[in-house]
């Protein structure tokens, strides 16, 4: 067989992607196999660009199959960073943690390429000390609109979340 | 503690002998986390990245944590120092050259550092030496959940930890293993090994950093997927992976012994007696052939080595380190010169307490 990236030398690699719940099988040859490998944008000064990745994947630029999904998306900037989905695509690196709500419904193609699945099955976050006294906060607030309110029994009850989140608190914090 | 403590010796973690500590050299983990409601380091501002490095020192430096980091920031080391600690492995060199923002908390014994203002918020490491991923795994973990309560990470509950480059988005897991496959190369089966390892989702390269493929035959081998699989899924499969890899250069190595026992005593005798003697020595010289004695005295060909001395000497033959040693900054033919005379005081020493220090097992 014949790479389907160079097509000119015989493939002997076999990658496999997950892309919409289907299994893709490519063949490539040695030496476009290694050029594919993702790891290749960690170790780079200057990395190589997502969409170059993306793309050499299918063998075709990516936008010029995706042209009406591209007007659409470069309009599309993250609120907090100013990043737009093409300034992603070209470096590979979101520039905040709201790039990943920005552009949410974009990333699992994306993802799926680079990794096993698209959704989180490891470790989950803990709770910081900071959320929880911030959700206090937030809950004395509406106590305070309950009370005004004459809503007493609501009041109780938040006044005993609060405790049990004081009591948290105390303890450092707990895994979710 | 002061920075010199960090840049004397090789980390003591490395040392050890951990489990099939002839094949595996270390055992290292590595974990992306970033800070809610900031971003990431490629786009912050100089004010965010003091915020996160203030944040950070209260969390990892309350004496109610125990946690006895010293903490240096990269602006204020000069930059033969953070060479070393890149030479260590301490720190990355992506840290080292973002020094305006960057900064680093290091454990005493060197086994744990987290790099603050990396291509992320905070980036846990920890290092041991041989093969214990899940117990070295287990260390950062149990560091991750202590800072995630100090302070609030940035997590998605799809996407899981968020970081700056979707691969290491999810666990923000890298797990990697720094094997010497001196009778893989030398038969060369290393390439269709590597496509193999590839094709099961791992990343392969040399510790040298790129370039440098498999210079003095060490290779790093980590999990390239971080989402989509938990943490104990990557560790095993990674496990699984190297056990089979130590097995293959144990069997290449019982073949080399068979088939070609001069040519393999004769090479590796050679390459002693080129530590021993040469006057000067490049880079790539020195890694060879401290890959071939280390392969003597795996397979007792060579006696009076301790593989201790020879894993120092594979650190210490970096260009920062040989400069240290020289107390001067130097070109690279001075720098050869030097190395070739740290080596043979290395060895020298060993020699001097030759007994104990060489009897390894190796079980074939
Ligand atoms: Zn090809
Ligand atoms: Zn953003």
């Amino acid at each position: 067989m014949i790479c389907e990236h160079c097509k000119q030398r015989h493939a002997s690699v076999t990658v496999t992607t997950v892309q919409n719940g289907q299994t893709v099988e490519k063949h490539y040859c040695d030496h476009c196999a290694s050029k594919f490998h993702p790891f290749q944008t960690e170790i780079q000064e200057e990395p190589v660009a997502l969409h170059q990745l993306i793309s050499n994947w299918f063998g075709v630029p990516m936008w010029k199959n995706a042209q009406t999904e591209e007007k659409k998306t470069t309009q599309n900037a993250c609120p907090s960073c100013g990043f737009t989905y093409r300034q992603f695509l070209k470096q590979g690196k979101f520039g905040c943690a709201e790039c990943y709500s920005t552009f949410r419904e974009q990333l699992p193609p994306v993802l799926s390429r680079l990794q096993a699945g698209t959704k989180h099955t490891g470790k989950s976050v803990a709770v910081s000390v900071e959320q929880l006294k911030q959700k206090i906060e937030e809950i004395r607030q509406q106590m305070q609109y309950a009370i005004e309110e004459e809503r007493f029994e609501d009041a109780a009850k938040m006044r005993d979340e609060i405790k049990s989140i004081q009591h948290k608190l105390d303890a450092g914090g707990v895994d979710v | 503690m002061n920075i010199e403590h960090f840049l004397k010796q090789a980390p003591k973690c490395m040392m050890g002998n951990g489990e099939d500590s002839d094949i595996v050299m270390t055992t290292r983990i590595r974990l992306a986390r970033n800070m809610a409601n900031t971003r990431f380091p490629l786009s912050f501002s100089q004010q965010e990245a003091n915020e996160v490095q203030e944040k950070l020192m209260k969390a990892l430096l309350m004496p109610q944590e125990q946690l006895n980091f010293s903490y240096f920031r990269m602006a204020d080391l000069s930059p033969l120092e953070r060479q070393l600690l890149v030479e260590k492995h301490l720190i990355s060199p992506y840290l080292a050259k973002h020094k305006e923002v960057a900064a680093v908390f290091l454990s005493g014994d060197e086994s744990t550092s987290v790099m603050v203002n990396e291509e992320d918020h905070v980036r846990i490491q920890v290092l041991s030496a041989g093969l214990q991923l899940m117990e070295t795994y287990e260390r950062a973990s149990e560091l991750d959940d202590r800072l995630g309560k100090q302070v609030s990470y940035a997590y998605d509950e799809q996407f899981g930890y968020l970081t700056s480059c979707p691969t290491n988005v999810g666990t923000g897991l890298r797990a990697s293993i720094m094997m010497h496959l001196p009778a893989l190369t030398m038969s060369k089966q290393m390439n269709v090994l590597i496509q193999m390892m590839t094709r099961l989702g791992m990343v392969v390269r040399g510790i040298y950093g790129e370039g440098s493929e498999n210079l003095g035959n060490i290779y790093q081998i980590s999990n390239q997927v971080t989402l989509g699989k938990s943490e104990r899924e990557i560790l095993d499969e990674l496990q699984k992976v190297v056990e089979q890899i130590i097995e293959k250069e144990r069997n290449a190595r019982k073949k080399l012994l068979e088939r070609a026992h001069v040519t393999l005593d004769d090479r590796v005798n050679r390459a002693l007696g080129t530590l021993r003697y040469a006057r000067v020595l490049t880079s790539e010289e020195a890694a060879t052939c401290l890959s071939n004695v280390r392969l003597g005295v795996d397979l007792k060909l060579i006696q009076g080595i301790s593989p201790s001395s020879l894993n120092e000497c594979v650190m210490f033959i970096q260009p920062g380190f040989v400069q240290q040693y020289a107390g001067t900054v130097l070109d690279a033919v001075d720098r050869d010169i030097y190395r070739a005379k740290y080596v043979q005081e290395k060895l020298g020493e060993d020699r001097l307490t030759t007994g104990e220090k060489g009897e390894e097992t190796y079980d074939v």
